[in-house]
Formats: C-alpha cells, structure tokens, sequence
C-alpha cells in the first residue's frame, strides 16, 4: 500500500521538473528580474514553484497582457465541468451494464456490450465528436453549435444543453473502459465462495449482486479512474476544438502556437498535479472499500 | 474427447472473432497497397490535381461521385486521394514510432525486469513519470519543445515528420516497457532461465535467447493496440495544428472541412472514417495476437 502511493506520487517531482526544463527557456529574451530568468532552469522553476504557493502567482501572461491565474481561472471551470460530467457518466453507464452483463454472463446482452464496448475502446474523441455534431447539431439541429451562456449559475438548462454533447463523446469511451474491467472482475467476484455463501444463506440475488459482489469488484475500475482522467484530458482537448468551447485545451492549444511561455507552463503543472492528486485520492479510497487494506498497512 | 467437446463448444464463437479479424487485416491491407503504389494507381488522382467543374475549381464543388469518389474538399481536390496520400504519411509516422517504442521500451523493461535492484528502480521512475502526464499534453509538450530546439544530427535535418515520430515513439515507450518488465520479473524465475544459468550462459545470451523469444507475442499484441491509439493521437495532433503541412494527414483534412459541415459533410466525415477503420483494425489485430498466445491485459 505505502509503496503503491509512493510510486503513484513520485512521478510528480520528476514530471513536473521536466515540464519546467521543457517549456521556460525561450523568454530569456524577455528576462524579467521577478522571475528570475538569468538563473538556470531548475532554479527558474524553483522560483516558479514558490510564486505559485506563496503568492498564488502562476506567472504573467506575455500576450494577454494579464496575470495568468486571472486569464486562466473562467477556462479551468470548463474543463473541469466537463472532466467531471464525463466521469461521472461514464460510472453511471457502466455499473449496471457491467453488473448485468456478469450476471447473465454469455446472454446476448452481454455480447452485444462487449461488442459496444470494443467499438468505443477503439473510437477516438477525434473521430467520434464529428458524427455527433453532424448528427445532432447539423441535421436534426437538436443542440446550438456555440453555446455562450457555460456556467450552471447563469443559465442552468443552457449549461446542460451546451454540455451534452461533448459530455456524451467524452463518456461512452471511459464507460466502455470501465464496463469492461467491470464485468471481467464480477464474473470472478460470481464464481467465491462468498458469494455462495450469500446465496445459501438466502440473501436475495439482488442484494448479492449489488452490494456483496460489486463492492469487492471496484478495484480495477477505480485504479483505471486515474489513468482514464489523464486520456480524458486528451479528450477534452480535441472536443472542446470541435465544440467550441473555451476551455483548458483550447487555452493549451493556443498559447502553445501563440509561445505564451508561462501559461503553457502553468497549465501542463495544473494538469499534471491533478492528475496525480486524483490517483492519491483514489488511493486513499481502497481503504473505504476494503478495510483489510487498512489493516494490511501495519504489516508492510 | 474432452478436448474435442471444448473444440466444438468454441467453435462458433471462434469463427465469429475470425470475420472481424479478416475484415480488420483486409482493410490494412487494402489501405497500405494503395497508400504504397499511389502514385500508379489510375484511380487515385494526383496529390496537386485539381478537379474541375466546367474548368472552374469550386469549393466543395462535387459531392461523392463517379469522378471524384468521396467528393472534393475545400480547395477542390479529390478527399479520396488526400485520404490516401495522408494515409502513406500516418501508416510511416505509427510503425516508426511502434518499432522505436518496441526497442527503447523493450531494452528498458527486460533490462529492469532482468537486473532488478537499482536498474529497476531507474526503470520504474522513468516509466511512472511518462505515466502521470496526460498522453495528448506531453505529446504537444515534445513537439513544441523539439520544433523550437530545430535539432541537426550530424547532416540528419530533424523535420516535422520525424518529431511526431519521435513524440509517439517516446509516448510509446511507457505501456511497452511496463508490460515487457512485468513478463519478464515472471519468466526469470522459470526453470529454462535457470537451466540456461547453470549451463554457464552469459547475461547477455539469456536475455537475447531465452527470454526475448517468449516475450515477442506480448511485445507484438501491446504494440498492434498501440499502433492504433498512435495513429488517433497522431490525428489528435494534427487536428491541433501541430501536424505535417505536406502530405495532409487525416487529422489536419478534418480540421480544414470540419466547419463546413453543414454543407459538406463528406469531407470531413470520409477522413474520420478512414481513421476509425485503421484504428480498429489495428485494434482487432491486437486482440487477435493477443487471444491467440492467451496474454492477459495487464495494462489498458
């Protein structure tokens, strides 16, 4: 347990060093002496570190002429909206599909959602959002192609609106990774002991299934929650361009082009730093789940 | 009779899975041979020819037709033979990329998996860290950072092309070498690695001899599966505006005509479509190898 957090959170040093080495040499030219800039890279990114943490201060953008936390702030909100919507849905789609799928194991259900399933494995957000939009958007004309009104507390329906479309390219994929793990792990779940057990003593199947076995099946769905947000990230980027919609992607996107240094920098190390504090979180829900996690850390 | 009996059980589902799988390498192959000979092929129109209207050219002046088969694109030329030329570009781009993450990430995952001790540790730090970044984020991170170094390697001019190869290559690295240290830390335990010992084999010999054989089908399914999400991601990055300028891969043909959707939707949708058919049809292939030497998935 400690060495799996340990090596789920050492890549954050090393990762974001990098990111550092990586993005802040080109605005020598532009060395401004708050940031150090005639110093070498490390200590750049030091400096860099400890503006973030002391004076919330992620920098300066060179283009936009404003502090980058303000430019960033409004663009975060989308993305995390959208990085949200998008789990959560795909958790929704996927449990009782999985459940299902397990419990009538080779049925034609359960067929036909691996088939699904390895259809939305394989359909990347670039190709997906398209046929969405030209289904949806430019045929039936169900959904509005901009939608201006994003937030939930200026226009909750519109918020919805605008949100579900990208919601439903960036969802099915992650439910369709989930669903799959899912139903692999109950069908073992199914075959314990346990389970019999519960099943003998005249627990309904219902409840067997839904609490017995599902809980003790969670593990490899919420270890691939973390690796599904760094892919949902990708995602986001790509469905945002298509949806317009002004997010940390379509930020990243243009300040990479446009060279607008500290942005870049400042949202690659939010990025990062968040998908590694969502598999700690992640780790610290095994415990939840399974107590003898808990107790086996005394052990190690 | 026994195995017979499970023979004829799994007989059906077998040649179910075999159609998907002959429609998959169909379509690689089709794919490649016209990407290969598209300069002879007569029904593939030239990269730089025109297709005129009464000899005026128009902006998505022919839909899907007799003369231009999946329609023309904004400037006026044939979406087939953009698709076709991009395809000769993508197809180079991903097996580059898969064989340079094949070698480095094989080298470092037998290499950790083999000398175990401090050699693992660098190994594992390495791959953790390539594993806490979004893949789409470092990917952009790596090309803008080796576009603005514009490396020469002696008289080897690195030019876009070779970035995104590098940039996959390098995003390539991480699955493989995780899943090639895994199998092997498995196998040097087995009884052919300690025979091969005390027979007084060098390091070296049962590395290259004992151990690689039995490793390659693992290598080749994560690398087929690979493939596919290499090639989206090379989509994904041209979609972003960090692409080839010339050939056109898909990616970039569906950002030029993905505004235009209303009016021309072949332009965009045919590219999408190219790139969904490749992606899983390297998918299927995957799987395939995978079912075939029975490898369970380890990492997604």
């Amino acid at each position: 347990m400690v060495l799996m957090r340990l090596g789920l959170n050492a890549p954050g040093d090393p990762a974001r060093t990098m990111l550092g080495g990586t993005v802040s040499q080109e605005l020598i030219d532009k060395i401004t002496l708050q940031y150090h800039l005639d110093s070498n890279l490390i200590s750049q990114y030091w400096y860099w570190l400890k503006g973030i943490i002391w004076d919330r201060d992620f920098g300066y953008s060179v283009q936009q002429n404003i502090s980058v936390f303000t430019y960033m702030q409004p663009k975060i909100l989308v993305t995390f909206f959208l990085g949200i919507y998008s789990l959560i849905w795909g958790l929704i789609i996927a449990v009782p599909v999985a459940v299902y799928q397990a419990y009538k194991r080779d049925s034609r259900f359960d067929k036909a959602g691996n088939l699904f399933s390895f259809f939305f494995i394989s359909v990347p957000a670039l190709v997906f959002s398209p046929f969405i939009i030209y289904i949806f958007v430019a045929k039936l004309k169900w959904f509005p192609r901009i939608g201006e009104k994003i937030y939930p507390w200026d226009d909750l329906a519109a918020h919805f609106q605008n949100f579900f479309l990208p919601v439903v390219v960036l969802s099915l994929p992650t439910a369709a990774v989930f669903a799959r793990l899912l139903r692999s792990d109950m069908i073992a779940t199914l075959q314990s002991d346990f389970i019999t057990l519960a099943n003998a003593k005249g627990v309904s199947p219902q409840r067997t299934l839904w609490v017995h076995a599902l809980r003790n099946s969670l593990f490899s769905v919420l270890t691939s929650v973390g690796v599904q947000i760094g892919s949902l990230i990708g995602g986001a980027l790509v469905v945002e361009q298509y949806f317009n919609m002004k997010g940390m992607g379509f930020l990243l996107i243009s300040t990479i082009l446009s060279k607008d240094l500290f942005v870049v920098q400042s949202l690659s190390a939010i990025l990062v730093a968040s998908v590694v504090f969502a598999n700690l979180g992640i780790d610290l829900m095994y415990t939840v789940i399974d107590p003898r996690i808990r107790h086996a850390r005394a052990l190690l | 009779m026994l195995a017979e009996s499970i023979e004829e059980i799994t007989a059906p589902k077998k040649a179910k899975r075999r159609i998907g799988w002959m429609l998959g390498t169909a379509w690689i192959s089709v794919l490649s041979f016209c990407a290969l000979f598209a300069y002879q092929l007569p029904f593939i129109t030239k990269y730089d020819e025109k297709i005129k209207i009464a000899d005026r050219a128009r902006a998505y002046g022919l839909g899907p037709s007799a003369r231009a088969w999946l329609g023309t694109d904004k400037s006026s030329f044939d979406v087939l033979s953009r698709c076709v030329y991009g395809a000769r570009l993508t197809l180079l781009i991903g097996v580059g990329a898969t064989i340079m993450g094949l070698f480095l990430g094989g080298l470092i995952g037998i290499l950790g998996g083999y000398f175990r001790g401090r050699v693992d540790r660098v190994v594992s730090i390495i791959v953790d860290s390539l594993l806490a970044l979004p893949p789409l984020l470092l990917a952009l991170l790596i090309v803008y950072r080796l576009d603005d170094l514009k490396l020469t390697i002696w008289f080897w001019r690195i030019t876009r092309p070779w970035e995104i190869t590098i940039t996959l290559g390098i995003l390539s690295i991480a699955p493989l070498a995780r899943i090639t240290r895994a199998q092997t830390i498995a196998l040097r335990e087995r009884e052919f690695v300690l025979s091969a010992r005390s027979l007084g084999a060098k390091n070296s010999r049962i590395i290259l001899r004992e151990l690689l054989p039995n490793l390659m089908p693992t290598m080749l399914t994560v690398a087929f599966t690979g493939l596919g999400i290499l090639i989206a991601a090379e989509g994904a990055l041209a979609f972003l505006g960090l692409g080839v300028e010339r050939p056109q891969t898909w990616g970039r043909l569906i950002n030029i005509a993905r505004d235009d959707l209303d009016i021309a939707a072949w332009a965009t949708l045919f590219p999408c479509l190219f790139l969904l058919l490749t992606v899983i049809s390297f998918n299927i292939i995957g799987d395939h190898i995978g079912r075939r030497f029975d490898i369970r998935e380890a990492t997604l």
